[in-house]
């Protein structure tokens, strides 16, 4: 069983979610959660996992590279990279930050001067948690590219370690990052809050949800900032709706001292376990 | 003309919130502003200043075509794709897989029966809207299920960049996704400075470093906004702030005042809380 947290919109709750899913589906299942918000990861930090277990250095990408001495200045490089990644000052150099490693500049370069070297990009980390479950995160090095492959490898690493549930800590956004997360998910747990936007961002999400034909349940995170238009989600939600969650400072005190806030005893850890008993019966786990 | 960055790494932080306080402060001040949504997958700031989507111009990438009667069926297109876009199997017509492609060239570059043209495919939009007499929106979205929305936000950028141009703007601030990919990196490059929208939590802290470094390599000036400022920590962020050498600018206070005009797009009404 696979299960992915996304919303479109950041912020809104994703990480204090699948932290607790993932410790409530451990009491009795053998869990893996997966952080795949490879450019900002924080599932870890919401778990209290601050040093990992081991670290493998991925390397997912190619980058080019001119050969100064074989240049010939001609710029057809320059000409046929669709990025921009080619610039000219004193000599032909490549701005590796633009460029996507796609080879263009090597098969339209006549003085064979272009290399196509593999960069280490990312980091991928495993720590066997406090709460039993074991945890895979990974880490995109600032100004690395490849945020959707780094998220299909961590994945394929994820399908290694013996387990029941799989629980998917997606990126905001709803671009390449999010579709590896979502691709192959058994059920998608939507988190949202009542403001405009993220319920507008949720209505986008859940565009690429339907896409996959993936059953889903909607989380209202901090209800009680605007009952009004909370209520009006709910409504829209209808059968879809697993639960409301209030706004709470337990949360910011938790994550402040690095303790999962599912363990602590508040209102929001209260309301996020009658979350879960509905996604439970909803998924028949 | 100025053209500055509000980023953070993390989501939910409040890029959006400070971009606007600040374009609408700016514009009152009497400067000509242009705000620029560039997380074009979740483009939030219209609704924020209550403001709908309208007049949109189609944003397009150029997608490979195959001419089936020229293809011999040699898999050399397949071969050259790095991203994997083009599936193939032997003495067949390959398939292009348009989620995938980033439009790079390699396969009709390399195609030795010139069997590949390029049609144009519409991967987003982008839309202008005036908020007042000083201060303009522009607005890149990407169409849902499109996976590759880096050329979204560059042709937004780009767009909203002449619109400056042509209008004399004397301030351009471009709003970026969360995270540190492609999609921010695109909307930053160019910045004369990057504002860095955090919160005093360990999440904050967390992404604001690597936010820190990006801009670090990148060579672009860092500015702390510390959004929620009496909420947690403050002392975990004044410690980044002094390891990579930069300053809190801005302290935004937790307000009720705040989060009511966020849920309500009524953002442009408390520009005096920065």
């Amino acid at each position: 069983m696979k299960v992915v947290i996304a919303s479109g919109k950041g912020g809104t709750g994703k990480s204090m979610i699948a932290s607790s899913l993932s410790i409530l589906f451990s009491n009795f299942k053998n869990v893996i959660a997966c952080d795949c918000d490879v450019d900002a990861p924080n599932l870890g930090l919401w778990l209290g996992v601050t040093k990992y277990d081991s670290s493998e250095k991925i390397a997912i990408s190619e980058k080019a590279s001119i050969n100064l001495d074989k240049c010939t200045e001609c710029g057809k490089c320059l000409d046929a990279c669709r990025f921009g990644a080619i610039e000219k000052k004193k000599n032909f150099y490549v701005n590796s930050l633009a460029c996507e490693g796609c080879g263009v500049c090597q098969l339209v370069c006549q003085a064979d001067a272009v290399e196509l070297r593999f960069v280490i990009n990312a980091e991928i980390m495993i720590k066997k948690t406090d709460w039993g479950l074991n945890l895979i995160s990974g880490q995109v090095y600032p100004g690395a590219s490849g945020s959707g492959k780094i998220v299909q490898k961590l994945r394929k690493k994820a399908e290694k370690f013996s387990h029941d549930v799989m629980i998917l800590d997606s990126a905001a956004g709803i671009g390449c990052p999010v579709i590896a997360s979502i691709t192959g998910c058994d059920y998608a747990v939507l988190v949202t809050e009542p403001t405009p936007s993220s319920f507008t961002d949720l209505k986008r999400v859940i565009e690429i949800v339907d896409h996959f034909r993936m059953p889903f349940g909607v989380v209202i995170n901090k209800w009680d900032i605007n009952p009004k238009l909370s209520e009006e989600i709910e409504k829209w939600s209808s059968k879809s709706l697993l639960g409301k969650v209030s706004y709470d400072k337990a949360v910011i005190t938790s994550i402040v001292n690095l303790r999962p806030v599912i363990t602590s005893k508040s209102k929001v850890a209260k309301e996020i376990e009658a979350v879960f008993k509905t996604l439970k019966s909803n998924i028949g786990a | 003309m100025h053209l500055v960055a509000s980023t953070g790494g993390k989501g939910g932080t409040g890029k959006s919130t400070f971009a606007i306080l600040f374009a609408v402060k700016s514009s009152k001040q009497g400067n000509k502003v242009l705000l620029c949504d560039c997380d074009v997958e979740c483009p939030n700031d219209y609704l924020l200043l209550s403001k709908k989507i309208s007049d949109t111009k189609p944003i397009y990438q150029d997608f490979p075509e195959l001419n089936n009667e020229k293809c011999l069926s040699c898999g050399s297109c397949s071969k050259i794709c790095r991203e994997n876009a083009i599936f193939w199997i032997k003495d067949r017509n390959p398939t292009f897989i348009y989620n995938l492609c980033n439009s790079c060239g390699a396969c009709w570059i390399t195609c030795p029966q010139k069997a590949i043209g390029i049609k144009k495919g519409m991967i987003g939009e982008s839309f202008l809207t005036k908020v007042n007499n000083r201060l303009w929106l522009f607005t890149g979205i990407s169409k849902p299920g499109v996976a590759r929305t880096e050329p979204v936000v560059q042709e937004t950028k780009q767009r909203a960049l002449d619109f400056a141009k042509e209008n004399k703007i004397d301030i351009v601030i471009v709003d970026t996704s969360p995270g540190a990919h492609c999609n921010v990196i695109l909307a930053i490059s160019g910045s004369e400075k990057a504002y860095l929208v955090t919160e005093p939590t360990p999440l904050g802290a967390h992404d604001a470093e690597l936010i820190l470094q990006l801009l670090k390599i990148m060579k672009i000036p860092a500015e702390i906004v510390l959004n929620k400022a009496d909420v947690g920590e403050k002392e975990i962020i004044h410690k980044i702030a002094d390891k990579f050498n930069t300053r809190i600018a801005f302290e935004i206070p937790y307000s009720d005042r705040l989060v009511k005009a966020y849920s309500f797009g009524r953002l442009g009404e408390v520009a005096d809380l920065i």
